[in-house]
């Protein structure tokens, strides 16, 4: 896959591609999440 | 170098004009200790997350990590989604909610404060502050060689004069501006390294004829695999070592385990947390954060091990060769071969940029570790009085060593100085930074059981078995007449894989041996953290 044939070596590119999205669709869900009430 | 010093010249100077004035906003945002300290508690979320990543992200990681790719293939892109998913992830959204609501509760406003106060003890910010006051100049010493050295090559400046220079520009709005100054040039310098990074992924692909070609060409060079390295375990560049191999333990546990894991008790990260006002903007830092550091460590080991293909279809060597045995040397001999000259100004920008928002995180870190946590609150119990004064002189001080450390500290000492401060924070900190976030029943003397068994640990192990650090400080060898007290595997393990489980473990079971801390305390650290999210 990609050119590469080692499993363990895709896995990882994939997983890289992957967890960039997971934390950009994280945080478009919880935009406005957790909010302070009680300024400080 | 293909790109005339006087333009390099020009564009580092309207750089660092920018640079002084961000700094000088710094400077005049910073009002009272807690602006000093962590930014008022009301930065930015992108600041927050370009900080972040610009911090974690040096010098040594793109060039120095980049060329261990070079020479170790995309085994190492582990690492890479080790720093996205835990680095960014777990540290965010686990760790960080945690600690921007704790170290509000408690008033704290460094990392070892955090801990020194959730336990109630002293003690532990005390040691954990001189801990960081004494080992990580070493790690900033080397971050500044980074980034003297390419001063020297590309402004054709003495290494000496540059090592100077760099420590005064950076020293300067530490210093004056405190962490505010610190975060507003890292997103600058942040902005840029992304810049850089995604153009030399985009101009590698291309170059290579795509981005499945590129990595096809690379599979079909697993036989030039030099025979040392076959020895090791090396199996090509698009392979990982053999299972057990030197090569696969180095892999494994030096780089994928000690940084991967060593990020999240990193003292200069962890208080990043406590800048922000609420758990919204670490929810909105993590948008950026991902991409970030995928756009750092992602590119750097692809484009590196990628680099053996331009080499080899242009000179007929590998990139170990091209770069005359030195890894260290083949993203940039790389990037001067293969890139665009304007884009070597751009690079070289980059570079100089990862360097300086390393180094001013590592020196305010240092300054506030010894002036507040050390001095103040551990020496003088709390008193209040010249505190940012004391800090700015302990910045003076810290930095001093790392320049004098700079200076006789041999090249070849990078990689390991990197991973030898992140496994002992990882091992030191780790257990007492994840209980005092998440179990209430850890004690404090389970804490500091843990926090000097993961230190000495740690330590001894470097000293007396991990091959690569035993046999270069001699140690062992003058007390023992060995290089290593244990032979065999063990001498390839790093410290960070015996240390920090033996830290957790003493952790666990010493709080259950111990009274748990009063429970008015403990309500007052986790009475609301459980409320959102």
């Amino acid at each position: 896959m990609l050119g590469i044939d080692d499993p363990q070596i895709w896995l990882a590119y994939v997983l890289c591609f992957l967890s960039a999205l997971g934390c950009i669709i994280y945080g478009a869900l919880k935009w406005n999440d957790g909010e302070e009430e009680e300024g400080c | 170098m293909a790109v005339s010093t006087p333009v390099l010249g020009i564009v580092v100077l309207i750089y660092l004009m920018v640079i002084f004035y961000l700094g000088w906003l710094g400077y005049k945002k910073t009002q009272q200790t807690e602006d000093y300290m962590v930014a008022g508690r009301k930065m930015n979320p992108y600041i927050l997350a370009v900080s972040y990543g610009a911090t974690f992200i040096s010098t040594s990681a793109i060039v120095g990590f980049g060329g261990a790719a070079g020479a170790l293939g995309m085994g190492l892109l582990w690492l890479s989604f080790m720093t996205i998913f835990v680095g960014v992830f777990m540290a965010f959204v686990v760790f960080g909610k945690r600690t921007r609501r704790i170290g509000l509760k408690l008033g704290a406003v460094t990392f070892p404060e955090l801990l020194g106060r959730r336990y109630q003890s002293r003690f532990i910010q005390g040691f954990s502050g001189i801990l960081i006051g004494l080992f990580m100049p070493l790690y900033a010493g080397i971050v500044l060689i980074g980034g003297a050295r390419f001063v020297e090559t590309t402004l054709n400046i003495n290494y000496d004069v540059a090592v100077l220079i760099l420590t005064v520009i950076v020293a300067a709005y530490v210093i004056t501006g405190g962490i505010i100054a610190v975060m507003y040039t890292d997103a600058l310098q942040g902005a840029l390294m992304f810049l850089g990074m995604a153009l030399l992924l985009t101009l590698t692909y291309v170059k290579l004829g795509g981005v499945v070609e590129a990595h096809q060409a690379l599979t079909n060079m697993a036989y030039l695999v030099p025979e040392s390295l076959q020895a090791g375990g090396h199996l090509g560049w698009t392979a990982m070592p053999e299972l057990g191999s030197p090569i696969w333990w180095n892999l494994v546990s030096t780089l994928i385990l000690g940084v991967g894991i060593g990020v999240l008790a990193q003292p200069q990260l962890a208080v990043r947390f406590m800048t922000v006002k609420d758990d919204k903007a670490l929810n909105r830092a993590v948008l950026v954060g991902g991409p970030f550091i995928l756009m750092m460590t992602g590119v750097a080991f692809t484009v590196g091990a990628l680099s053996n293909v331009y080499f080899f279809d242009k000179l007929g060597v590998i990139s170990v060769v091209a770069a005359g045995g030195n890894t260290d040397l083949i993203i940039p001999q790389y990037i001067n071969s293969a890139m665009p000259d304007i884009f070597v100004v751009l690079f070289m920008l980059t570079l100089l940029a990862a360097a300086m928002s390393t180094l001013s995180a590592q020196f305010h870190t240092m300054g506030t570790a010894i002036g507040h946590d050390f001095y103040r609150e551990f020496l003088k119990k709390g008193e209040l009085g010249q505190t940012i004064n004391i800090t700015r002189m302990s910045i003076a001080v810290t930095i001093l060593v790392s320049v004098v450390l700079a200076y006789i500290l041999p090249i070849s000492i990078i990689a390991t100085a990197t991973a030898v401060f992140f496994g002992l924070c990882a091992s030191s900190f780790l257990p007492m930074y994840t209980g005092a976030l998440f179990w209430k029943r850890m004690t404090r003397k389970g804490a500091i059981a843990s926090m000097l068994v993961g230190a000495f640990t740690s330590l001894f192990w470097l000293i007396f078995v991990h091959a690569k650090e035993a046999s270069a400080l001699g140690i062992s060898k003058a007390l023992f007449g060995v290089d290593t007290i244990l032979t065999g595997t063990w001498t390839i393990i790093d410290p960070i894989i015996v240390a920090t489980p033996l830290a957790f473990l003493t952790a666990v079971i010493v709080s259950l041996m111990t009274e748990p801390d009063s429970q008015e305390h403990i309500d007052r650290c986790f009475m609301t953290s459980t409320v959102n999210n």
